[in-house]
């Protein structure tokens, strides 16, 4: 049977249109829209809303899957993505799930290893037991900052794995299958050599430093334990 | 000594109170002076990933709220415990809302770990890190995906040791002090050498 709604949840805190979450996610979500489903697309800053977390709720009891799509934060979930999915499991455990659904967590990072991203998977496969989800899978992706909010047809060439990777996950997303394991090892690979990444991030950061008159105090240590030398 | 307890109980939850009462004790009897925060309490603003924190205010966050006190008491103290509900395997969202909101704490800027890209050091020093977690019943999946947390956040907050363990709801306080006890005795040894 074909996949007939989605919802995708943006866990970035960013403005709309900013995030590489909801970059990744809309991509999904339009492959699956251009299959023939119907998706709708929820934020996390939002979700925290009366009226935005009662749509939230209502969109994923008349969903089939749930998309996911998140920044890593300290090796796991967001705090907003936390919140959000401890108000979800609270409310299955009380009503129970209305009709089977499934999970797909789309996790990236700004470390150029997608590694990074295997424990926030792990916490998203072990929300989907409990709230009775059923895993479709965990896509992790290393080096995010590359997209930064831009479309992945504007990113080109470093982001064609990822294209390719999200294509697969949309055609079996959509015949009601688990995402295949070539799509995860797709969405892994670098988009850039890791050390032009680091490299890259480095300068990007003292650049921004620069703009902003902080160049020389990239180093400051505002809470410096007297204890230290 | 010091010891920071970041209790990420949530608001109504008394789950965690045998083992903040047994651990403080187990702290405070080895010696540590025992700081702890009730993070549901406090107001706190949740990370909006502005980054602002490395590259326009360095090294604190532009949200002036309770964040800055716990970063400078993280900073001040020897040992940090993550105390918290185990939620899907990770932090409860009162502790990740706090969480979140360190990452001031390391540079901006990569190096390299075991082969692996972090960010460095910001600080010459930083504190051990202890993750202690209560789980309604036994969860082999929750239980290790926590563990692994609190290993992989020792890696990137450069803690120089940790440990986690995870206590059951309805562990009485005896029993939380006789299984904390090892733990406290690691760090205590490790201060005291």
């Amino acid at each position: 049977m074909s996949l007939e709604r989605a919802t995708l949840f943006v866990g970035s805190a960013r403005p709309t249109g900013e995030s590489t979450s909801e970059t990744l996610g809309r991509y999904l979500v339009d492959r699956l829209e251009g299959a023939g489903a119907k998706a709708s697309i929820h934020r996390a800053s939002h979700a925290r809303k009366g009226t935005a977390e009662r749509e939230l709720m209502a969109s994923l009891d008349d969903s089939d899957l749930f998309v996911l799509s998140t920044p890593l934060y300290v090796d796991s979930l967001p705090y907003l993505v936390t919140d959000a999915l401890e108000r979800i499991v609270a409310r299955r455990e009380f009503r129970g799930p209305d009709r089977p659904t499934g999970l797909l967590a789309i996790v990236n990072c700004g470390f150029p290893e997608a590694d990074h991203t295997a424990t926030a998977i792990d916490i998203c496969r072990a929300f989907a037991r409990r709230a009775g989800y059923a895993w479709r899978g965990g896509l992790g992706l290393g080096g995010g900052e590359l997209i930064a909010g831009r479309p992945l047809d504007e990113v080109g060439w470093p982001a064609r794995h990822a294209r390719e990777a999200l294509d697969l996950a949309a055609k079996a997303l959509f015949e009601g299958r688990r995402v295949p394991e070539r799509a995860i090892e797709l969405m892994a690979r670098p988009m850039i050599p890791h050390r032009l990444y680091t490299l890259v991030g480095d300068m990007r950061w003292r650049r921004t430093a620069r703009r902003h008159g902080v160049g020389r105090r990239l180093d400051h240590r505002p809470y410096e334990s007297p204890l230290e030398g | 000594m010091r010891a920071l307890v970041l209790n990420g109980a949530k608001s109504g939850d008394d789950d965690l109170r045998a083992a903040e009462a047994a651990l403080e004790r187990e702290l405070a009897a080895a010696g540590w002076e025992v700081g702890a925060v009730l993070l549901h309490r406090i107001m706190l603003a949740w990370c909006t990933g502005c980054f602002e924190c490395w590259t326009k205010t360095p090294g604190e966050c532009k949200t002036k709220d309770s964040a800055g006190d716990i970063a400078r008491a993280m900073m001040a103290s020897d040992l940090t415990v993550f105390l918290t509900p185990v939620t899907f395997g990770g932090y409860s969202s009162p502790l990740k809302k706090a969480l979140d909101r360190l990452i001031c704490l390391v540079s901006p800027f990569f190096q390299r770990i075991d082969g692996e890209v972090h960010h460095r050091k910001r600080y010459d020093r930083y504190p051990s890190l202890l993750g202690v977690g209560v789980l309604d019943e036994p969860d082999g999946e929750e239980e290790r995906i926590f563990s692994t947390l609190v290993e992989r956040n020792a890696i990137n907050v450069h803690a120089p040791d940790h440990a986690s363990l995870v206590l059951y709801h309805g562990t009485g306080r005896e029993t939380a002090e006789t299984l904390l006890r090892p733990f406290v005795e690691r760090f205590t040894v490790r201060e005291s050498a």
